[in-house]
């Protein structure tokens, strides 16, 4: 209820603001404290077959406002909410990210809050529904994945151009990572759980990306990065020292060539976490616990390719899009959530603006181990996926 | 123990680099205009928006925004503002 009143005090002053902000086009200056509302929403149909058994459902639409205030022409802050039905019918918020920017000078920008990491580049910059070419995200890389989203803590980044070239650097402190060492949940021993708001423990854990832009008309971007700290609770005597290591590369090429006539993007990104071994303990039927191990190395990876005739003399043409994807995530051999998957995700978009887009797509999952699967056996799910997605 | 030593081995050439880097200046971005830049750097991520879609204070706040989010220099983001705020 509380969270419903505040967005509607929100969103009314925005709108008094707006209409303020409109006003100063007819001769007023405009002020120099500046705010936005924006964000996006997306809505769809799915249909999947898990070894042919079939199921489908039209998907409510999720509301995701994003909070845009700009105090002074140094200062900036952003907030992310997410309105999203769950599978009991529930409206759940999640709080994505809220925090302060400030720009030092021209090469250093502090950030302050909970933020989205820049650890590779897919959480940060791809996976808002009209940025992502695809309806989901790659394996490993949504909710509940192996791919780190927000951190807690400061962040200090910049860009420096390098004669043509372009280098870009991220270095933050977070809260850092959790393990789940499956007192709760069994099933999830030895994974770590990413959103800390409160510390776990007094080690900070510590990351950052270097980014480099080759090419002065900053077409190509390859980037690597680096993530780790202690990520078992303080005084948890078996868990206490466990730390983790998580790193990540990635590519990005986009560019409009002449000679395909249109818009080729090329993106990928690679994701390998290696948390210290540790011993979990699995309850048998008779109420005794029988301790275990596993190397807990995970590892997840995709590569998409998409064109769009941008330069095609047709207006309904040059609309289109098509995408491909290959995508695969290895979870560790010996634990309960192992399992290895590969995917391949097709999709032709249609663009109705340049932030709205209907998208559909044909994918198919092959799955070893891991949720529903039984051990040993090899499970094939083919979907069909028709989103819509609209950023405002 | 070994996690520092790992970050150390990033941080330590990061400096370095940023050190070499500051001392340089690019002459490419210096003479490319705002709207090459706009037409290179704002389809990175998403498609590009067109000048029409905000007015001139709405870019000023997203050219902060997608600065801090895309990283892009204070030269590039200036110059995209400012072709973004005429042809507009
Ligand atoms: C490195 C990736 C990246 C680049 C490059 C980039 N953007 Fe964005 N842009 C984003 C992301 C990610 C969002 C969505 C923000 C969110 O959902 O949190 C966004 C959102 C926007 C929005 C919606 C309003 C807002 O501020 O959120 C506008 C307008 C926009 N970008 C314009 C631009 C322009 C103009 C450029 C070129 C100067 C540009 N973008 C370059 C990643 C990028």
């Amino acid at each position: 209820m509380k969270v419903r009143i505040i967005v509607v005090l929100a969103l009314l002053s925005c709108y008094t603001v707006a209409w303020a902000q409109e006003e100063t086009t007819q001769g007023y200056k405009p002020s120099s404290t500046q705010f936005m509302i924006r964000g996006y929403a997306h809505a769809g149909f799915e249909y999947q077959a898990v070894d042919g058994d079939a199921r489908s459902t039209f998907l409510g639409s999720s509301f995701v406002p994003i909070f845009i205030f700009k105090p002074s022409d140094r200062l900036l802050f952003e907030a992310e909410l997410g309105f999203f039905y769950n599978s009991r019918n529930e409206v759940e918020v999640s709080f994505e990210y809220a925090d302060v920017s400030y720009i030092v000078n021209d090469y250093i920008i502090l950030r302050m809050g909970k933020f989205m990491l820049p650890f590779g580049t897919f959480t940060e910059r791809l996976h808002p529904a009209w940025i992502n070419r695809l309806s989901n995200a790659p394996l490993g890389f949504g909710h509940g994945g192996i791919a780190p989203a927000a951190g807690t803590g400061v962040e200090v980044r910049g860009a420096i151009p390098v004669g043509s070239a372009k280098l870009l650097y991220y270095v933050y402190a977070v809260n850092g990572p959790r393990l789940n060492t499956g007192v709760d949940e069994p099933e999830e021993a030895g994974q770590l759980m990413f959103e800390n708001l409160i510390d776990n423990n007094n080690n900070k854990a510590f990351g950052g990306r270097l980014g480099l832009l080759p090419f002065s008309n900053s077409s190509l971007e390859l980037g690597a990065s680096v993530y780790g700290g202690t990520v078992g609770d303080r005084n948890d005597s078996l868990y206490s020292n466990v730390g983790a290591l998580l790193y990540a590369f990635d590519l990005s090429y986009v560019r409009q060539l002449s000679a395909v006539r249109g818009i080729l993007d090329i993106k990928a990104q690679y994701n390998i976490n290696n948390v210290d071994q540790a011993t979990y303990f699995e309850e048998e039927l008779d109420g005794s616990f029988t301790p275990y191990t596993f190397n807990n190395s995970s590892n997840a990876s995709f590569a998409q390719l998409s064109y769009r005739p941008t330069m095609a003399g047709n207006d309904i043409v040059k609309n289109f899009e098509l995408v491909g994807r290959y995508s695969n995530f290895q979870a560790p051999e010996g634990a309960e959530w192992e399992q290895q998957s590969t995917q391949w995700s097709f999709g032709i978009n249609y663009w109705l603006s340049w932030r709205t887009v209907f998208k559909v797509n044909y994918q198919s999952t092959v799955q070893q181990g891991g949720h529903g699967v039984p051990a040993g056996e090899t499970v094939t799910t083919n979907g069909l996926f028709v989103h819509w997605a609209m950023g405002f | 123990m070994k996690n520092l030593k790992t970050i150390l081995v990033f941080a330590l050439p990061l400096a370095v680099g940023l050190f070499l880097a500051a001392s340089c200046v690019s002459t490419k971005v210096a003479m490319k205009s705002g709207a090459q830049l706009w037409g290179e750097n704002c389809v990175r991520c998403h498609n590009t928006p067109s000048p029409a879609a905000y007015n001139d204070t709405d870019w000023e706040t997203i050219g902060l925004h997608m600065r801090i989010r895309a990283n892009l220099t204070a030269e590039e983001t200036r110059k995209i503002v400012e072709f973004l705020q005429s042809a507009n």
